[in-house]
Protein backbone atom coordinates (compact mmCIF):
# COMPACT_ATOMS: atom_id res chain seq x y z
CA UNK A 1 0.00 0.00 0.00
CA UNK A 2 1.31 3.38 -0.87
CA UNK A 3 2.23 6.00 1.85
CA UNK A 4 -0.58 7.88 2.94
CA UNK A 5 0.21 11.42 3.04
CA UNK A 6 -1.98 14.46 5.39
CA UNK A 7 -3.51 17.46 4.08
CA UNK A 8 -5.84 19.83 4.75
CA UNK A 9 -8.44 20.92 1.84
CA UNK A 10 -10.81 23.43 2.93
CA UNK A 11 -10.01 22.96 6.93
CA UNK A 12 -11.21 19.13 6.44
CA UNK A 13 -8.35 16.49 7.17
CA UNK A 14 -7.80 14.36 4.33
CA UNK A 15 -5.52 11.59 3.50
CA UNK A 16 -4.25 10.54 -0.13
CA UNK A 17 -1.58 8.57 -1.30
CA UNK A 18 1.72 9.87 -2.29
CA UNK A 19 1.59 10.89 -5.99
CA UNK A 20 -1.91 11.86 -5.97
CA UNK A 21 -2.79 14.65 -7.12
CA UNK A 22 -4.54 17.54 -5.21
CA UNK A 23 -7.32 17.70 -7.72
CA UNK A 24 -7.79 13.92 -6.93
CA UNK A 25 -7.12 13.82 -3.19
CA UNK A 26 -10.17 16.60 -3.22
CA UNK A 27 -12.84 14.81 -5.70
CA UNK A 28 -11.87 11.84 -3.68
CA UNK A 29 -13.20 13.73 0.11
CA UNK A 30 -16.25 15.20 -2.01
CA UNK A 31 -14.62 18.48 -2.73
CA UNK A 32 -15.49 20.30 -5.87
CA UNK A 33 -12.89 21.84 -7.81
CA UNK A 34 -14.13 23.00 -11.35
CA UNK A 35 -11.85 21.46 -13.86
CA UNK A 36 -12.24 21.92 -17.96
CA UNK A 37 -8.70 20.33 -19.32
CA UNK A 38 -8.93 17.29 -16.84
CA UNK A 39 -10.00 13.88 -17.85
CA UNK A 40 -9.84 11.22 -15.69
CA UNK A 41 -8.35 8.79 -17.71
CA UNK A 42 -6.14 11.39 -19.38
CA UNK A 43 -2.87 12.44 -18.07
CA UNK A 44 -3.11 15.71 -16.86
CA UNK A 45 -1.71 18.92 -18.89
CA UNK A 46 -2.85 21.90 -16.20
CA UNK A 47 -3.45 23.78 -19.26
CA UNK A 48 -6.88 25.25 -18.79
CA UNK A 49 -5.83 26.74 -15.13
CA UNK A 50 -9.75 26.48 -13.80
CA UNK A 51 -8.91 23.68 -10.98
CA UNK A 52 -6.47 26.47 -9.47
CA UNK A 53 -6.03 26.48 -5.61
CA UNK A 54 -4.55 28.67 -2.79
CA UNK A 55 -1.77 26.47 -1.09
CA UNK A 56 0.36 27.35 1.63
CA UNK A 57 1.59 25.35 4.80
CA UNK A 58 4.84 22.68 3.65
CA UNK A 59 4.29 24.63 -0.25
CA UNK A 60 5.25 28.34 -0.23
CA UNK A 61 1.86 30.43 -0.33
CA UNK A 62 0.55 31.13 -3.50
CA UNK A 63 -1.80 29.54 -6.06
CA UNK A 64 -1.31 26.16 -7.68
CA UNK A 65 -3.08 24.15 -10.27
CA UNK A 66 -4.36 21.72 -8.64
CA UNK A 67 -4.29 18.95 -11.33
CA UNK A 68 -0.59 18.78 -11.90
CA UNK A 69 0.44 19.48 -8.06
CA UNK A 70 0.92 16.73 -6.13
CA UNK A 71 0.40 16.04 -2.66
CA UNK A 72 2.34 16.99 -0.04
CA UNK A 73 2.70 16.06 4.10
CA UNK A 74 1.50 19.02 6.02
CA UNK A 75 -0.41 20.96 2.90
CA UNK A 76 -3.11 23.51 3.53
CA UNK A 77 -5.62 23.87 0.24
CA UNK A 78 -8.13 25.85 0.25
CA UNK A 79 -10.42 25.92 -3.21
CA UNK A 80 -13.05 29.07 -2.70
CA UNK A 81 -10.99 31.90 -1.83
CA UNK A 82 -11.82 35.13 -2.65
CA UNK A 83 -8.63 35.51 -5.19
CA UNK A 84 -9.28 32.16 -6.75
CA UNK A 85 -12.94 32.68 -7.30
CA UNK A 86 -11.97 36.45 -9.10
CA UNK A 87 -9.37 34.59 -11.16
CA UNK A 88 -11.68 31.89 -12.07
CA UNK A 89 -14.44 34.20 -13.04
CA UNK A 90 -12.01 36.13 -15.17
CA UNK A 91 -11.11 32.45 -16.85
CA UNK A 92 -14.47 31.43 -17.73
CA UNK A 93 -15.19 35.12 -18.99
CA UNK A 94 -12.48 34.57 -21.57
CA UNK A 95 -13.19 31.21 -22.34
CA UNK A 96 -16.99 32.20 -23.03
CA UNK A 97 -15.94 34.82 -25.02
CA UNK A 98 -14.64 32.51 -27.10
CA UNK A 99 -17.26 29.99 -27.29
CA UNK A 100 -20.52 31.91 -25.99
CA UNK A 101 -22.53 29.23 -27.61
CA UNK A 102 -21.07 25.84 -25.59
CA UNK A 103 -24.07 25.07 -23.05
CA UNK A 104 -21.11 23.13 -21.52
CA UNK A 105 -19.55 26.29 -20.59
CA UNK A 106 -22.34 28.76 -20.20
CA UNK A 107 -23.45 26.17 -17.80
CA UNK A 108 -20.01 25.94 -15.76
CA UNK A 109 -19.67 29.80 -16.13
CA UNK A 110 -23.26 29.95 -14.58
CA UNK A 111 -22.41 28.20 -11.73
CA UNK A 112 -19.50 30.34 -11.17
CA UNK A 113 -21.68 33.87 -11.30
CA UNK A 114 -20.88 34.54 -14.83
CA UNK A 115 -23.55 35.05 -17.33
CA UNK A 116 -21.62 37.51 -19.35
CA UNK A 117 -18.21 38.51 -21.15
CA UNK A 118 -16.63 40.87 -22.13
CA UNK A 119 -14.24 39.05 -24.64
CA UNK A 120 -16.67 38.30 -27.22
CA UNK A 121 -15.26 38.52 -30.74
CA UNK A 122 -18.07 37.90 -32.77
CA UNK A 123 -17.31 34.63 -33.78
CA UNK A 124 -18.56 31.55 -31.92
CA UNK A 125 -16.38 28.62 -31.82
CA UNK A 126 -17.56 25.30 -29.38
CA UNK A 127 -13.68 24.24 -28.83
CA UNK A 128 -11.90 25.35 -25.99
CA UNK A 129 -8.25 24.05 -27.22
CA UNK A 130 -8.57 22.19 -24.45
CA UNK A 131 -6.13 19.60 -26.08
CA UNK A 132 -8.34 16.29 -24.32
CA UNK A 133 -9.41 15.00 -28.11
CA UNK A 134 -5.32 15.60 -29.17
CA UNK A 135 -4.26 13.69 -25.50
CA UNK A 136 -6.71 11.00 -25.76
CA UNK A 137 -5.82 10.05 -29.54
CA UNK A 138 -2.08 10.32 -29.12
CA UNK A 139 -1.55 8.67 -24.98
CA UNK A 140 -4.56 6.03 -25.06
CA UNK A 141 -5.56 5.31 -28.90
CA UNK A 142 -1.93 5.57 -30.13
CA UNK A 143 -3.40 6.84 -33.35
CA UNK A 144 -1.47 10.30 -33.44
CA UNK A 145 -4.33 11.59 -35.58
CA UNK A 146 -5.08 15.04 -34.10
CA UNK A 147 -2.64 17.73 -33.25
CA UNK A 148 -2.40 21.73 -32.48
CA UNK A 149 -1.07 23.91 -35.07
CA UNK A 150 -0.80 27.51 -35.25
CA UNK A 151 -0.12 29.92 -32.16
CA UNK A 152 -1.97 32.30 -29.97
CA UNK A 153 -5.60 33.32 -31.20
CA UNK A 154 -5.22 31.18 -33.99
CA UNK A 155 -4.46 27.72 -32.45
CA UNK A 156 -6.72 25.08 -33.74
CA UNK A 157 -7.02 21.44 -33.27
CA UNK A 158 -6.66 19.15 -37.21
CA UNK A 159 -5.04 16.49 -38.57
CA UNK A 160 -1.86 16.46 -40.21
CA UNK A 161 -1.63 19.06 -43.01
CA UNK A 162 -5.47 19.31 -42.66
CA UNK A 163 -6.90 16.81 -44.94
CA UNK A 164 -8.47 13.70 -44.55
CA UNK A 165 -6.57 11.64 -41.62
CA UNK A 166 -5.01 8.16 -42.71
CA UNK A 167 -3.72 7.81 -38.92
CA UNK A 168 -7.31 7.96 -37.37
CA UNK A 169 -8.91 4.86 -36.56
CA UNK A 170 -12.08 6.03 -36.44
CA UNK A 171 -12.81 5.23 -32.39
CA UNK A 172 -14.69 8.74 -31.55
CA UNK A 173 -12.99 8.73 -28.31
CA UNK A 174 -11.77 12.19 -29.23
CA UNK A 175 -15.61 13.29 -29.48
CA UNK A 176 -16.05 11.41 -26.26
CA UNK A 177 -13.95 13.04 -24.36
CA UNK A 178 -14.28 16.39 -25.74
CA UNK A 179 -15.95 18.35 -22.75
CA UNK A 180 -18.06 20.89 -25.10
CA UNK A 181 -19.57 18.52 -27.99
CA UNK A 182 -17.02 20.20 -30.47
CA UNK A 183 -16.23 17.26 -32.30
CA UNK A 184 -19.01 15.16 -34.09
CA UNK A 185 -19.28 11.50 -34.79
CA UNK A 186 -21.84 11.15 -37.36
CA UNK A 187 -23.21 7.57 -38.46
CA UNK A 188 -25.13 7.44 -41.53
CA UNK A 189 -25.77 4.11 -43.07
CA UNK A 190 -22.80 2.69 -43.29
CA UNK A 191 -20.61 5.66 -43.04
CA UNK A 192 -18.47 7.38 -39.81
CA UNK A 193 -18.04 10.78 -40.45
CA UNK A 194 -15.22 12.67 -37.86
CA UNK A 195 -15.61 16.54 -37.76
CA UNK A 196 -14.35 19.41 -36.06
CA UNK A 197 -13.70 23.13 -36.95
CA UNK A 198 -15.85 22.75 -39.73
CA UNK A 199 -13.63 19.83 -41.65
CA UNK A 200 -14.57 16.26 -41.90
CA UNK A 201 -11.39 15.09 -40.84
CA UNK A 202 -11.62 11.50 -40.85
CA UNK A 203 -14.56 8.70 -42.86
CA UNK A 204 -14.94 5.06 -42.81
CA UNK A 205 -16.68 2.62 -44.21
CA UNK A 206 -18.68 1.01 -40.63
CA UNK A 207 -18.98 -2.58 -40.82
CA UNK A 208 -21.31 -4.78 -40.71
CA UNK A 209 -22.30 -6.99 -37.17
CA UNK A 210 -21.89 -10.70 -38.54
CA UNK A 211 -25.37 -11.18 -35.80
CA UNK A 212 -27.72 -8.49 -37.02
CA UNK A 213 -26.29 -7.04 -39.25
CA UNK A 214 -26.14 -3.33 -38.52
CA UNK A 215 -23.27 -1.09 -39.65
CA UNK A 216 -21.44 -0.58 -36.15
CA UNK A 217 -18.02 -0.16 -36.42
CA UNK A 218 -14.93 1.13 -38.53
CA UNK A 219 -12.67 -1.65 -39.44
CA UNK A 220 -9.21 -0.44 -37.85
CA UNK A 221 -11.43 0.32 -34.61
CA UNK A 222 -11.88 -3.47 -34.45
CA UNK A 223 -8.25 -4.20 -35.35
CA UNK A 224 -7.52 -1.98 -32.41
CA UNK A 225 -9.76 -3.53 -29.81
CA UNK A 226 -8.34 -6.91 -31.11
CA UNK A 227 -4.89 -5.93 -30.71
CA UNK A 228 -5.30 -4.28 -26.90
CA UNK A 229 -8.37 -6.63 -25.61
CA UNK A 230 -7.94 -9.71 -27.41
CA UNK A 231 -4.42 -11.00 -28.17
CA UNK A 232 -2.71 -9.71 -24.74
CA UNK A 233 -5.57 -12.52 -23.49
CA UNK A 234 -4.19 -14.73 -26.04
CA UNK A 235 -7.61 -14.80 -28.05
CA UNK A 236 -7.92 -13.53 -31.49
CA UNK A 237 -11.12 -11.20 -32.44
CA UNK A 238 -13.00 -13.53 -35.13
CA UNK A 239 -16.70 -12.15 -35.20
CA UNK A 240 -17.87 -8.55 -35.55
CA UNK A 241 -20.33 -8.30 -33.05
CA UNK A 242 -22.18 -4.87 -32.05
CA UNK A 243 -22.70 -4.06 -28.57
CA UNK A 244 -26.59 -4.50 -28.96
CA UNK A 245 -25.89 -8.04 -29.57
CA UNK A 246 -23.06 -8.11 -27.46
CA UNK A 247 -25.25 -7.86 -24.77
CA UNK A 248 -27.55 -10.43 -25.98
CA UNK A 249 -25.08 -12.78 -26.82
CA UNK A 250 -25.33 -16.58 -25.86
CA UNK A 251 -23.61 -19.67 -25.50
CA UNK A 252 -25.53 -21.01 -29.13
CA UNK A 253 -23.14 -17.30 -30.51
CA UNK A 254 -19.96 -18.02 -28.92
CA UNK A 255 -19.75 -21.76 -30.58
CA UNK A 256 -20.36 -19.66 -33.92
CA UNK A 257 -18.10 -17.09 -33.21
CA UNK A 258 -15.31 -20.54 -32.76
CA UNK A 259 -16.14 -21.78 -36.07
CA UNK A 260 -16.86 -18.68 -37.88
CA UNK A 261 -12.98 -17.97 -37.66
CA UNK A 262 -12.20 -14.58 -39.80
CA UNK A 263 -9.02 -15.42 -42.25
CA UNK A 264 -8.59 -11.93 -43.41
CA UNK A 265 -7.98 -10.06 -40.55
CA UNK A 266 -7.91 -6.33 -41.38
CA UNK A 267 -4.19 -4.95 -41.45
CA UNK A 268 -3.67 -2.35 -38.36
CA UNK A 269 -0.26 -0.68 -37.52
CA UNK A 270 0.96 2.07 -34.98
CA UNK A 271 0.68 4.74 -37.57
CA UNK A 272 3.78 7.18 -37.55
CA UNK B 1 11.05 12.86 -53.64
CA UNK B 2 14.50 13.88 -52.73
CA UNK B 3 15.61 10.90 -50.77
CA UNK B 4 19.07 11.41 -50.93
CA UNK B 5 19.13 14.73 -49.60
CA UNK B 6 16.97 13.67 -47.09
CA UNK B 7 18.80 10.46 -46.09
CA UNK B 8 22.03 12.57 -46.01
CA UNK B 9 20.96 15.20 -44.00
CA UNK B 10 19.60 12.37 -41.38
CA UNK B 11 22.84 10.36 -41.26
CA UNK B 12 24.63 13.96 -39.66
CA UNK B 13 21.99 13.26 -36.93
CA UNK B 14 22.99 10.43 -34.40
CA UNK B 15 19.58 10.92 -31.92
CA UNK B 16 17.22 11.65 -35.12
CA UNK B 17 14.05 12.22 -32.06
CA UNK B 18 16.27 14.78 -30.38
CA UNK B 19 17.49 16.72 -32.76
CA UNK B 20 14.19 17.28 -35.04
CA UNK B 21 13.84 20.77 -35.17
CA UNK B 22 17.48 20.87 -36.48
CA UNK B 23 17.07 18.62 -38.93
CA UNK B 24 13.76 20.26 -39.77
CA UNK B 25 16.25 23.39 -39.97
CA UNK B 26 18.70 21.69 -42.82
CA UNK B 27 15.58 20.53 -44.85
CA UNK B 28 14.08 23.57 -45.03
CA UNK B 29 17.72 25.32 -45.96
CA UNK B 30 18.31 23.24 -48.32
CA UNK B 31 14.67 23.52 -50.22
CA UNK B 32 13.39 26.52 -48.95
CA UNK B 33 10.96 25.23 -47.59
CA UNK B 34 9.61 22.61 -45.69
CA UNK B 35 7.98 19.87 -48.73
CA UNK B 36 5.15 17.51 -47.56
CA UNK B 37 6.70 14.19 -48.91
CA UNK B 38 10.11 14.77 -47.62
CA UNK B 39 8.47 15.68 -43.74
CA UNK B 40 6.16 12.43 -44.21
CA UNK B 41 9.59 10.54 -45.03
CA UNK B 42 11.33 11.97 -41.93
CA UNK B 43 8.33 11.08 -39.62
CA UNK B 44 8.60 7.50 -40.81
CA UNK B 45 12.34 7.35 -41.07
CA UNK B 46 12.92 8.87 -37.27
CA UNK B 47 9.74 7.85 -35.82
CA UNK B 48 7.90 10.75 -34.52
CA UNK B 49 4.17 10.97 -35.70
CA UNK B 50 3.79 12.98 -38.83
CA UNK B 51 1.05 15.18 -36.85
CA UNK B 52 3.96 15.93 -34.28
CA UNK B 53 6.24 17.44 -36.70
CA UNK B 54 3.21 18.98 -38.50
CA UNK B 55 2.38 20.90 -35.03
CA UNK B 56 5.81 21.97 -34.57
CA UNK B 57 6.23 23.02 -37.81
CA UNK B 58 3.34 25.69 -37.22
CA UNK B 59 4.62 26.35 -33.79
CA UNK B 60 7.92 28.02 -35.42
CA UNK B 61 7.98 30.93 -37.26
CA UNK B 62 11.11 30.52 -38.91
CA UNK B 63 9.33 27.08 -40.77
CA UNK B 64 7.11 27.25 -43.47
CA UNK B 65 5.32 25.05 -45.58
CA UNK B 66 5.05 26.88 -49.11
CA UNK B 67 8.17 27.82 -50.84
CA UNK B 68 9.88 31.27 -50.22
CA UNK B 69 11.67 33.34 -52.52
CA UNK B 70 15.10 33.80 -53.25
CA UNK B 71 15.75 36.74 -50.77
CA UNK B 72 13.88 37.00 -47.69
CA UNK B 73 13.05 40.76 -46.91
CA UNK B 74 12.14 41.17 -43.52
CA UNK B 75 10.82 44.41 -42.54
CA UNK B 76 11.17 46.02 -38.87
CA UNK B 77 7.96 47.24 -37.47
CA UNK B 78 9.19 48.30 -34.17
CA UNK B 79 8.36 51.07 -32.43
CA UNK B 80 11.71 52.75 -33.37
CA UNK B 81 11.25 51.91 -36.76
CA UNK B 82 7.95 52.69 -36.64
CA UNK B 83 8.03 56.15 -35.60
CA UNK B 84 10.61 57.03 -38.21
CA UNK B 85 8.24 55.89 -40.74
CA UNK B 86 8.68 52.56 -41.31
CA UNK B 87 4.65 51.80 -42.60
CA UNK B 88 6.04 53.82 -45.60
CA UNK B 89 8.50 51.89 -46.42
CA UNK B 90 6.51 48.92 -45.93
CA UNK B 91 3.73 50.22 -48.25
CA UNK B 92 6.41 50.82 -50.98
CA UNK B 93 7.47 47.17 -50.46
CA UNK B 94 4.04 46.02 -50.84
CA UNK B 95 3.60 48.25 -54.17
CA UNK B 96 7.08 47.26 -55.25
CA UNK B 97 6.70 43.20 -55.17
CA UNK B 98 3.10 43.61 -55.51
CA UNK B 99 3.05 41.08 -52.37
CA UNK B 100 1.41 41.12 -48.83
CA UNK B 101 3.55 40.19 -46.03
CA UNK B 102 4.04 36.42 -45.74
CA UNK B 103 3.38 36.41 -49.18
CA UNK B 104 6.09 35.52 -52.47
CA UNK B 105 6.11 37.22 -55.74
CA UNK B 106 5.05 35.45 -58.68
CA UNK B 107 9.08 35.32 -59.40
CA UNK B 108 10.11 33.51 -56.80
CA UNK B 109 12.39 36.15 -56.37
CA UNK B 110 11.69 38.18 -52.91
CA UNK B 111 9.59 37.13 -49.62
CA UNK B 112 8.21 39.54 -47.83
CA UNK B 113 7.77 39.52 -43.79
CA UNK B 114 7.08 41.99 -41.06
CA UNK B 115 9.31 41.60 -38.04
CA UNK B 116 8.72 43.53 -34.49
CA UNK B 117 12.26 44.95 -33.91
CA UNK B 118 15.21 43.50 -35.39
CA UNK B 119 17.48 45.13 -32.93
CA UNK B 120 18.90 47.61 -35.33
CA UNK B 121 16.61 50.98 -33.55
CA UNK B 122 19.72 53.00 -34.46
CA UNK B 123 19.26 52.73 -38.03
CA UNK B 124 15.31 52.99 -37.94
CA UNK B 125 13.60 52.47 -40.44
CA UNK B 126 15.38 49.21 -40.78
CA UNK B 127 15.11 46.40 -42.86
CA UNK B 128 16.60 42.98 -43.48
CA UNK B 129 17.46 41.47 -46.64
CA UNK B 130 18.78 37.64 -46.43
CA UNK B 131 21.92 38.69 -43.69
CA UNK B 132 22.56 42.49 -44.71
CA UNK B 133 20.55 45.06 -43.04
CA UNK B 134 19.50 48.35 -45.05
CA UNK B 135 19.53 51.26 -42.13
CA UNK B 136 17.58 54.76 -42.79
CA UNK B 137 15.74 53.87 -45.45
CA UNK B 138 13.81 56.04 -47.62
CA UNK B 139 11.19 54.51 -50.26
CA UNK B 140 13.87 55.94 -52.91
CA UNK B 141 17.07 54.39 -50.68
CA UNK B 142 14.78 51.31 -51.00
CA UNK B 143 14.23 51.05 -54.94
CA UNK B 144 17.59 51.44 -54.71
CA UNK B 145 18.40 48.46 -52.52
CA UNK B 146 16.23 46.43 -54.48
CA UNK B 147 17.41 46.42 -57.60
CA UNK B 148 20.55 44.91 -56.08
CA UNK B 149 18.39 41.83 -55.50
CA UNK B 150 17.50 41.13 -59.05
Amino acid sequence: MAEMINLTINGKKVQAPRGKTVLEAATDADIYIPTLCYHPALEPEGTCRLCIVEVSGSLRKGIRVSCIQEVKEGLVVETETEEINKHRRLLLELFLGRSPDSPYLIDLAARHGVTSSRFLTGESNDCVLCGRCVRVCRDEIGAYALCFVNRGPDRKVTTDFERLSEYCIGCGSCAQVCPTGAIQVQDRGNERKISTWGQVFAKFKLERCDHCGTPFAPAKYLELINKKAYQPKGLELVDYICPECFKNRDRASEKRKASALRSSVVKWSVPR
Amino acid sequence: MDVQTVDKILDKFPDTTGNLIAILHEVQNHFNYLPEAELRYIAKKIDIPITQIYSIVHFYNRFTLSPKGKHEISICLGTACHVKGAGKILDELKEKLEINPGDTTEDMNFSLEVVRCIGACSLAPAVVIDEDTYGDLTPKKLTKTLSKYK
